[in-house]
């Protein structure tokens, strides 16, 4: 079976040969795992069975591995005028272009329709499309966006209350942005469109639920309309970090039908329960601890939770094997590897777990 | 007519614009800015706390009931000082090195506050030597150290380590906290309390002092 066929299979709600995965990592696990299997860059993910690929064009992009040549401490600006600086190989925003309110009367939002933004999705499309599924990532896309990225998180969340209108302005400019990108990405064939804010925590939503549902929930449902105009079968993947679970049947109505990153906090840390109660309109992707497991645990008991998780999520289909997060340097190489075994072992359809 | 109780309430639903009113009010009616901040202001921000603990409110509401609690500890400030008002201790918090994750280890700043502790916040990305040198220029009974990151988390121990080897150990209390840390690690690593929120923040700083809430 193909990794392309495997992953829509699951994406059907029905069991492939083996449960699709696609395991993401930082900088150093990357170089790390080169050099165990002789292959580095974007074809790593293939060559340890990852089935899809994923397109970065959101704003998170420059956090994360897009730009790999930094040094420590070292900073740099993004065209939307955020300052970021390299800090634990991650790419941390340290300055936010609307500091004041009024800074947005003459905020500069970057041209979704410049062409040059496209070059990297048909190059993947050109690559791997035939074998595997194209994930084009546009996040983070509203919440998260305008708090870490362009106005700070505390400023953000009290003008959530000061001045919501205003707040609607920031959120309306990246629907704009995203729905003319997203689109131009749809049309060119992509498999999947992925969007989403980190709006969860440990317990539970950042927010109030019903300040989401009044300022982030219209221009959501306006960014995916936009991509199911474009393509009705498009694949809408929603991403959260933390536990997001109080507004999953607001995504449902919205037309997300796949989820991410599961990570088992709060709610979430009951996998059996969410696959129970949403199982059948949500395929999830994710759901391996990345804050104790894997950097803390041992090999067996990393085992073990991959079956649990397993037993849980995989039957019938309708997931995609992945950690909470990507993996980072705090993670031994053993436990990769078990984590990979694990994989391999228990995640062939039909389950013997 | 203003009152502590309506006070405590503006502070607990985060409106600061009323908080700076009412606190003003009650200044002109000749009450003692003490306890203004103590049966007002921080009354309300610990209430709110309560409710944050029980998961019954979000991460905003406290940050509002912060703001509003400060609108009203600005007016009093001038008249505190030269009053015998004293905090119950001094606490230097950060966020360990590499790290530059501030909204959880501020919030804990402001629950601190308003539990009555003088907080010196030392910022992100702080390395032992420079928590070492505060806790002993400020002469802090706690130390109080945030982690984001399963990355940095180490750090907490990495300092806790510097104190031992510099003989200090004994003379703070240190407590710890962010997203990946859990008590089971703090106790490994040999901290001396740990709070899985701001509320819970300072419970812990006031038992980890033998101070009765």
């Amino acid at each position: 079976m193909k990794p392309r066929e495997r992953f829509l299979t699951a994406l059907k709600h029905k069991e492939p040969d083996r449960v699709p995965q696609l395991i993401r990592w930082g900088k150093e696990i990357g170089e790390r795992l080169s050099q165990i299997f002789g292959v580095s860059g974007e074809d790593l993910g293939p060559r340890i069975g990852n089935d899809a690929i994923v397109c970065q064009v959101g704003i998170n992009a420059l956090m994360e591995m897009s730009v790999g040549d930094l040094s420590e401490g070292e900073t740099f600006t993004s065209e939307w005028g955020v300052v970021y600086q390299r800090q634990s190989g991650f790419n941390n925003p340290i300055k936010h272009p609307i500091e004041k309110r009024e800074d947005l009367d003459t905020f500069k939002w970057p041209d979704p329709n410049n062409p040059r933004r496209l070059d990297e999705i048909k190059r993947v499309m050109k690559k791997y499309h035939n074998d595997y599924v194209v994930i084009v990532d546009l996040s983070s896309s509203l919440y998260e966006a305008s708090m870490a990225h362009l106005r700070g998180m505390e400023n953000f969340i009290l003008d959530s209350y000061d001045d919501p209108e205003w707040v609607g302005r920031v959120l309306d400019g990246l629907a704009d942005y995203y729905s003319t990108l997203g689109t131009h990405a749809v049309k060119e064939g992509v498999d999947i469109i992925r969007i989403g804010d980190d709006i969860g925590t440990q317990t539970g939503l950042l927010i109030p639920p019903e300040l989401w549902r009044q300022l982030v929930k219209p221009r959501l449902r306006r960014m995916i309309r936009s991509f199911k105009k474009a393509n009705p079968k498009i694949i809408i993947l929603y991403h959260s970090c933390g536990d997001f679970s109080s507004v999953f049947d607001d995504l449902i109505e919205l037309g997300v039908g796949f989820i991410s990153t599961m990570q088992p906090t709060g709610a979430q840390a009951d996998y059996a329960a969410i696959k129970k109660k949403y199982g059948d309109r949500l395929a999830f992707k994710g759901g391996l601890d990345t804050q104790q497991l894997l950097p803390h645990g041992s090999p067996a008991q990393i085992r073990e939770e991959v079956k649990k998780l397993l037993r849980a999520y995989a039957p019938g289909g309708g997931y995609v094997f992945m950690p909470g997060h990507m993996l980072y340097q705090d993670v031994p190489t053993e436990n990769i590897w078990a984590m990979m075994e694990a994989l391999r072992d228990y995640g062939k359809y039909p389950l013997k777990i | 007519m203003a009152d502590l109780t309506s006070l405590a309430s503006m502070v607990e639903k985060g409106k600061h614009l009323e908080t700076a009113r009412l606190t003003k009010e009650l200044l002109d009616q000749g009450m003692d800015p003490n306890q203004i901040l103590n049966e007002g202001l921080q009354k309300g921000l610990l209430t709110l706390g309560e409710r944050f603990k029980r998961n019954e409110c979000f991460i905003p509401e406290v940050l509002l009931a912060a703001r509003a609690m400060h609108a009203g500890m600005d007016l009093l400030r001038p008249l505190l000082v030269g009053t015998d008002a004293k905090p119950l201790a001094t606490i230097v918090l950060g966020t360990v090195k590499d790290d530059l994750h501030d909204i959880g280890k501020n919030m804990v700043g402001m629950m601190l506050e308003g539990g009555g502790f003088r907080v010196l916040d030392v910022g992100v990305n702080v390395s032992p030597e420079q928590f070492m040198e505060s806790v002993q220029k400020e002469g802090a009974a706690i130390l109080a150290m945030s982690a984001l990151l399963s990355t940095t988390m180490p750090y907490l121990k990495t300092t806790i380590e510097a104190l031992e080897s510099k003989g200090i150990r004994d003379r703070v209390k240190v407590l710890v906290g962010g997203a990946p840390v859990t008590e089971e690690y703090a106790k490994e690593i040999g901290a001396d309390g740990y709070a899985p929120d701001a509320a819970r923040a300072v419970d812990e700083a006031r038992e980890l002092l033998g101070i009765s809430a």
